[in-house]
């Protein structure tokens, strides 16, 4: 069972897709708990949330000397590149607890080590955003809005939790076998896609494969939110009729043997998947012109932390240009790439590398609550809609 | 296969020696313990887990919520239809193919060599199941397929242009047939060649025709392990998942991908539901199971 898991869901192994499963129970969660609890009380100069100056960061950092981190597997949106430039600069050294951890455990790692300034606790996450909800809840983040802080568009307004990178559903779209790449979603329905278009996921399963019904939908529904899941749900169930869709999860394997040869993925597995396939066959990225949708990662420092100005530092470093820079050198979408974009400091070898940047102008972020509900209302009809039984 | 051997070597038993009997009982018992220590922990244990967390709710209190879900939710009450409709067809498809396969081999007067290699193969191929069959199966008859390239090349005709899809109910009833029927060759040869040559011989010197002979002596003694090797072939398809799951996602919907989705999945988290469809499926092989009790004991009555 599990090596079916890993074969075909190995992308979902950081619980990016994990988002909204952990949201129902978040909500609820939030809903009941009585408010985000403050940051610990001993480190009063870190109770107010803003940015400290650079210097003084690194310096206090510097009689830290050491960060602790969790769940950053070296080969995931560029942090092994992340951590050893971080390293190097601020000559800190970094604790790195279990890469292969989930966001769940990310948040337990916390909890279970509240009472302990060990090399278990964790000092900075990087969570799905649905755990961020359930996070604040239970009072295991502390509030810190770094520098860059008004850039960011996806953030909490009071800075316990923020964006840091994104990925954006795209057609992976195999060369020899599709002459016209499809450039909207409604593309996607053309007599020309006859039994070619496939998810990288199951809709039951991973949250990737929710959020493709939904942004067909949103593209749809010209923008509405509030009508996207249900005209998504509509516009699979014409795809399915028209017998474009295969029901079956593409994965490289599937890909490079010519099953699927139009995937719709997140931008950056795709484009990970063009490097590793090596033009055999040759891939193609597009962005769909409407219907963006981001599937987001959430940046948060541990309210227990052991290093707190080291935890604040490394956010500091990894939301500044730099830091967001080494993201899009793993494909990951920086959350402040719009603005970095319209300052033209992204370099024109890495972005040529990516699709045009306008793609991602009008990505649409969805809030937590926006997600848990659509993900309700798509699983659950997903079955009777589309497949009509 | 068993009985009908067994009613044969068991007789001469009878007379065995009754030195030490209760040193012997003991250890005989004794033999069986790791068995049931396995069966405890592995059957017994989860199922009465799977019992009392079917009536789990997410934040963990009490509740009849996944029970009454089962029978009135419409995707999960589909689902135990096409789970019992596909391993219904697949272990009757699988135990008649099989049978008619096995009877060739061993009876059916081919070279020994051939019932050697398809023995071999039935071994091989009931076990060859998951991950890498569904792959098998995608490759050769999906979109892109070996052999559905290679009809196109011959015949010039696009069979998946014609409607033809391995991705319904019916393509993974045939991936299933794939281990269905090697299974019942496997079992089904030895019962076969149970059948002595003196039996047939003895109905034709009585005046019996062929049907009289397979009516009464051959199928009666055969009867049980055709109905066991049903069963097992049932059962097999019922819970498998990871075949299903590798070919075709939740995209077909049957009762252990529904319980795979609430388990693992990044979506749904509903760990009580999920045991609740389980139990539904311990129950739907409890009973089918008693039904093949009753059955094995009439079917096998002449051999008291």
């Amino acid at each position: 069972m599990s090596s079916v898991k890993r074969s075909t869901e190995n992308v979902t192994r950081r619980d990016f897709l994990k988002v909204s499963a952990v949201a129902g129970a978040s909500a609820l969660l939030a809903a009941c708990a009585p408010g985000a609890a403050e940051p610990a009380a001993n480190m009063p100069d870190l109770t107010s949330g803003n940015a400290i100056p650079l210097d003084d960061l690194i310096a206090a950092a510097k009689t830290e000397g050491q960060l602790t981190t969790i769940a950053l597997p070296h080969d995931w949106a560029n942090y092994g590149e992340i951590i050893e430039t971080f390293k190097t600069k601020y000559g800190l050294t970094v604790n790195e607890l279990n890469p292969d951890a989930g966001s769940a455990d990310e948040l337990a790692a916390i909890e279970a080590n509240k009472d302990s300034k060990g090399p278990q606790a964790p000092d900075v996450i990087d969570v799905g955003v649905g755990h961020t909800a359930n996070a604040m809840a239970k009072g295991l983040v502390a509030k810190y809005k770094v520098a860059t802080w008004d850039s960011i568009e996806m953030k909490d307004p009071d800075g316990y939790w923020w964006a840091e990178y994104y990925g954006a559903l795209a057609f992976e779209v195999s060369k020899p076998a599709i002459e016209n790449s499809p450039q909207d979603w409604e593309d996607l329905l053309k007599p020309e896609y006859k039994g070619k278009v496939a998810m990288a996921g199951d809709v039951l399963k991973s949250n990737q494969s929710v959020m493709t019904v939904y942004a067909a939908g949103l593209s749809r529904a010209g923008g509405d939110k509030t009508k996207a899941a249900e005209m998504g749900l509509q516009f699979w169930k014409e795809v399915n009729d028209a017998g474009n869709f295969i029901p079956v999860i593409a994965d490289q394997g599937k890909i490079a043997q010519g099953e699927t040869p139009l995937v719709i993925e997140w931008d950056y597995l795709a484009l990970a998947n063009r490097d590793s396939l090596a033009g055999n066959p040759e891939i193609e990225i597009v962005v769909p012109k409407t219907g963006v949708i981001a599937g987001p990662y959430a940046g948060g420092i541990s309210a227990y932390a052991p290093h707190p100005y080291a935890a604040r530092l490394w956010w500091e470093f990894v939301m500044s240009d730099e830091g967001q820079l080494l993201y899009l050198k793993g494909y990951a979408h920086p959350i402040r790439f719009n603005d970095m974009a319209k300052r033209g400091v992204i370099p024109a070898d890495l972005a040529a590398k990516l699709p045009p940047a306008e793609s991602y102008a009008n990505a649409t972020f969805l809030t937590v609550e926006e997600l848990q509900a659509a993900t309700t209302y798509i699983t659950e009809n997903w079955r009777s809609v589309v497949f009509g039984e | 296969m068993g009985p009908v051997k067994e009613a044969h070597t068991t007789q001469p038993n009878g007379g065995a020696p009754k030195a030490r009997p209760r040193l012997n009982a003991i250890l005989d018992w004794l033999a069986l313990v790791p068995f049931f220590l396995f069966a405890l922990m592995f059957l017994v244990l989860p199922s009465i887990s799977i019992f009392f967390r079917s009536f789990e709710a997410v934040d963990g209190s009490f509740t009849f919520e996944n029970i009454i879900a089962i029978f009135t939710v419409r995707d999960f009450v589909n689902a135990y239809k096409s789970s019992l409709s596909i391993s219904l067809i697949t272990a009757i498809g699988g135990a008649v193919f099989g049978f008619l396969l096995a009877y060739a081999v061993v009876l059916g007067g081919l070279p020994r060599a051939l019932r050697t290699f398809m023995v071999t193969f039935s071994g091989v191929a009931s076990n060859f199941a998951g991950v890498p069959l569904a792959f098998a199966f995608i490759a050769t008859m999906g979109n892109a397929g070996l052999v559905t390239r290679w009809i196109e090349g011959i015949t010039g005709v696009d069979i998946h242009a014609q409607g033809f899809s391995i991705y319904t109910i019916t393509g993974l009833s045939i991936v299933y047939m794939y281990f269905q029927f090697p299974l019942m060759v496997l079992i089904m040869a030895p019962a076969l060649d149970g059948l002595r040559r003196e039996w047939r011989e003895a109905c034709e010197n009585l005046g019996g025709t062929s049907w009289h002979y397979w009516r009464y002596v051959a199928f009666p003694i055969l009867l049980p392990s055709l109905l066991g090797t049903t069963i097992l072939l049932f059962g097999n398809a019922f819970g498998a998942y990871a075949t299903a799951y590798a070919f075709s996602g939740s995209f077909i919907n049957l009762v252990p991908i529904l319980i795979g989705a609430q388990m693992q999945g990044d979506v749904l988290f509903n760990p009580g539901l999920g045991n609740a469809l389980a139990l539904g499926m311990i129950i739907i092989m409890g009973v089918s199971m008693l039904g093949y009790i009753s059955m094995q004991r009439r079917a096998a009555r002449w051999t008291r």
